[in-house]
């Protein structure tokens, strides 16, 4: 079978020997077969009148010389595309004038959508590959296939980025559905305003009325707990007629301070997807598609260097290579690993280092018993486990030596250390509890 | 087609309904402006397949029928007859006879089965007065880019808040929002009126004072009025969301009488350089708001301008044009110009007048 493009133009070549040639040139410049559905066939037009008039004049002939062409055609229907502008080299006018800074500001009114974020763009790794999966599933089935979804992770990870591209994505796949993207600040700014106009109920309509909510930064929510309610009531409405709903966090929800326990839940309810900052592989993959989309062609040597040094933070990454770029631009050449590392030694960030006394004092406060029972050689229950965690605290996120921990917390064996951080280890995979208190206790360290 | 009317009913619609007709197009029948005669009224037809008109007069008729007729010829013809007399129409095999004044005419026609219909609109409809409409529009309209690479920023935002109606156009340089109040509170998400269009229209409406019925889809609008029916494409893209780069706060702010500013504005402007460069100079301490010029082949020029100040001594570049272009829209005497240092856009507005704002950017040297 021949394919849209092909047939159009067969079809083209015919109706142009049938037709004068100034009508051909009028009427069926920039036309193309946009999509086939069942033998419908939808010809792309670049405005209305082009519409009225092939719809009025000219159905009878396109629709024989398509049918002529291909046997599984049915009907034709005509609809408005967006017409490319020309590639036009600009006119380079001398000017001194600045331009207001709008390049980055092209955001839809209706949706609040961003169109730069898309999942073109979206670099997938094994840090982020379940939340995209995810993803995908709403895609494919808004509503009903985990609502609702939640994601989390640190800052900078690509939550914005993938929820806005979960919504352009819907957009483009279900042009009728509407979708709102607001900011939890936003929400509340709202609902503050429509109660000092009076107006909360032209609010509460404004947010029912949209097929699918996206709110990102979940977290600010803590402590407004007017807004919770309202945003209680919007979910169980917008949950009950099976519209999505997508929220984004830099925590899980039962680590959000402040939430109320009936939000918890029902945040916890659809689909809880965590995005962990990138390894080493993605990092490369990152920084490939970031110099592919400025066309630029980089030593493998810089980016493995620039991938090793720069961990965590995708938004970071992004700047240090963004001045890498702007670099090696303005030099016009080349650049070196050397040149490289004096660029973003800046940004590096130095290995986490902290005082084992601080770490200590933490956890001890956080578990309300006294500094010095971790450093005692108590046996009691509860001590027995702060001290434990803190030695896996030690060990996991500042990278001490087993047998400085052991000297420090009172001349312990190092093996006692070894033996304490795989047993916490192993205690995190089954005991949700632990699980929580560990993160809830990294968090005071950030 | 056989039809009798006074010249003066008829002279201004075949005027105006001949500048939209198509030139340069490939289909010859889009330079011609159609005619149909049909129960009591005359509808005039004119479309380049951007904007399309049906101008609707009573004429008398004695013979319906359509032709299609060259749009300049027929304007020609007119324009150069004053009196107010009568005119006949009739078309005979496929000519049009045309008797006005003394004179007698017999202008060929074209084919009409290939005049395209105009598109009707369905969608949002809301109700403004003509006046408001080409208001709004002439506010703002001539900051709107002229070249169609980026046709968002070619073209006039039109959008609702609340009960008023807001009109935006930028070309990047500088922008103009103007702000019209209205007695409805209207709900859809704003559209793009392209920039040859807004000329069009405001042609065309300033010189009608009725309500109108503009009605609104993805591509194409329409205004509608009892005996007039216009309908022009509009851009299918995003505008910029322009409110982030309204500045917030301001460091120096100069208060003005307009017509004393335009003076010394055109004063400074011929020692301009060929950019168009002109440095304001603002010192509240020593009470200074000085313009100066340079332009190495002409010489250079220093106008004091009295004004009353706020704030820090600042001192900034700009296009001469980018400022006085905002004056067309003010109708105070008076102005307020607050600028926040000489790289962050400065903001012109009218004192005692809340619905206008016109941004320009400083240039930088």
């Amino acid at each position: 079978m021949i394919n849209n493009k092909e047939l159009w133009e067969n079809a083209l070549v015919d109706i142009e020997t049938s037709i004068s040639r100034a009508n051909f040139n009028t009427w069926f410049k920039n036309t193309s077969i946009t999509k086939e559905d069942s033998g419908t066939l939808y010809v792309g037009v670049p405005n209305e009148f082009v519409k009225d008039w092939l719809q009025n004049k000219f159905h009878k002939l396109i629709l024989k010389t398509l049918m002529s062409h291909s046997d599984n055609i049915r009907c034709v229907e005509y609809i408005i595309v967006k017409h490319e502008p020309v590639q036009k080299t600009a006119l380079k006018t001398p000017t001194n004038n600045k331009e207001l800074p709008l390049a980055d500001l092209y955001i839809n009114k209706e949706d609040n959508l961003n169109p730069k974020y898309t999942f073109n763009s979206f670099v997938v790794g094994p840090f982020n590959e379940l939340a995209y999966a995810v993803a995908q599933a709403v895609i494919e089935n808004p509503g009903t296939s985990y609502n609702p979804l939640f994601i989390y992770g640190g800052t900078g990870l690509g939550k914005t980025h993938m929820t806005q591209a979960i919504g352009n994505t819907i957009k483009a796949k279900y042009p009728n559905k509407k979708i709102f993207y607001v900011s939890l600040e936003r929400f509340s700014i709202d609902y503050v305003n429509s109660l000092q106009n009076k107006t909360p109920n032209s609010f509460k309509e404004k947010y029912r009325k949209y097929d699918m909510i996206i709110m990102d930064d979940i977290q600010f929510i803590s402590g407004k707990d007017k807004t919770q309610e309202e945003l209680f009531h919007l979910f169980n409405t917008l949950y009950e007629s099976n519209r999505q709903i997508i929220f984004s966090s830099d925590k899980h929800p039962n680590l959000i301070h402040g939430l109320e326990e009936r939000l918890q839940s029902r945040f916890a309810s659809g689909m809880t997807v965590q995005i962990t900052e990138p390894d080493y592989e993605s990092r490369i993959a990152i920084i490939r598609a970031k110099l592919e989309s400025s066309n630029l062609v980089v030593d493998p040597e810089i980016i493995s260097y620039l991938a090793s040094s720069l961990e965590g933070n995708i938004r970071e990454l992004e700047g240090s290579l963004n001045a890498v770029i702007m670099q090696s631009q303005l030099k016009n050449k080349g650049i070196s690993v050397n040149e490289v590392r004096q660029l973003i030694k800046n940004n590096i960030k130095a290995k986490k280092t902290v005082a084992i006394k601080d770490v200590v004092k933490t956890i001890a406060d956080y578990y309300e018993i006294n500094e010095s029972d971790i450093y005692d050689k108590t046996r009691r229950k509860e001590i027995v486990r702060a001290r434990q965690v803190v030695m896996y605290i030690l060990r996991e996120d500042f990278n001490v030596s087993y047998p400085l921990i052991g000297q420090k917390l009172g001349g312990k064996d190092h093996t006692t250390v070894i033996h304490s951080y795989l047993k916490i280890k192993k205690d995190l995979q089954t005991d949700q509890l632990l699980v929580q208190e560990v993160e809830k206790i990294r968090m005071m360290f950030k | 087609m056989k039809i009798e009317c006074t010249t003066n009913k008829i002279k201004n619609a075949i005027i105006q309904a001949e500048r939209i007709t198509g030139k340069n197009l490939t289909l010859p029948v889009l330079g011609s402006i159609l005619l149909i005669a049909n129960q009591k009224l005359l509808t005039i037809r004119a479309t380049n397949l951007s904007i399309g008109v049906d101008i609707k007069i009573p004429v008398k008729i004695k013979e319906e029928g359509i032709v299609a007729i060259r749009g300049d010829i027929l304007s020609n013809l007119f324009s150069n007859t004053t009196k107010d007399n009568i005119v006949t129409f009739e078309s005979v095999d496929n000519t049009l006879h045309v008797t006005l004044d003394n004179n007698k005419s017999v202008i060929k026609t074209i084919p009409h089965e290939d005049y395209p219909t105009l598109p009707i609109v369905s969608g949002n409809e809301f109700v403004i007065s003509s006046k408001k409409l080409t208001e709004g529009l002439k506010s703002v309209y001539y900051s709107a880019s002229i070249s169609d690479i980026k046709p968002e920023i070619g073209s006039v935002y039109i959008y609702p808040e609340d009960d008023n109606l807001f009109f935006v156009a930028t070309d990047s340089f500088r922008l103009a929002e103007k702000k019209i109040k209205l007695k409805q509170h209207l709900d859809f998400s704003g559209f793009l009126l392209p920039y040859k269009n807004v000329v069009e229209i405001i042609k065309i409406f300033d010189n009608i004072n009725e309500d109108i019925t503009i009605t609104i889809n993805k591509n194409q609008a329409s205004i509608t009025t009892p005996n007039l029916y216009f309908t022009t494409r509009l851009v299918d893209a995003v505008f910029p969301d322009y409110k982030q780069i309204i500045p917030k706060e301001y460091t120096t702010t100069a208060t003005i009488l307009k017509q004393d500013f335009i003076n010394s504005l055109k004063i400074s402007n011929i020692f301009s350089d060929k950019f168009n460069q002109i440095t304001i100079k603002i010192d509240p301490n020593k009470k200074v708001f000085e313009l100066l010029s340079k332009n190495n082949d002409i010489g250079e020029n220093t106008t004091n301008v009295q004004t009353a100040l706020t704030g820090e001594g600042v001192e900034v570049n700009f296009n001469y044009k980018y400022i006085t272009d905002a004056f067309q829209s003010i109708n105070t005497d008076s102005i307020t110009i607050f600028l926040y240092g000489n790289t962050k856009p400065t903001v012109i507005k009218p004192v005692g007048d809340n619905t206008f704002m016109y941004l320009v950017m400083p240039m930088h040297r």
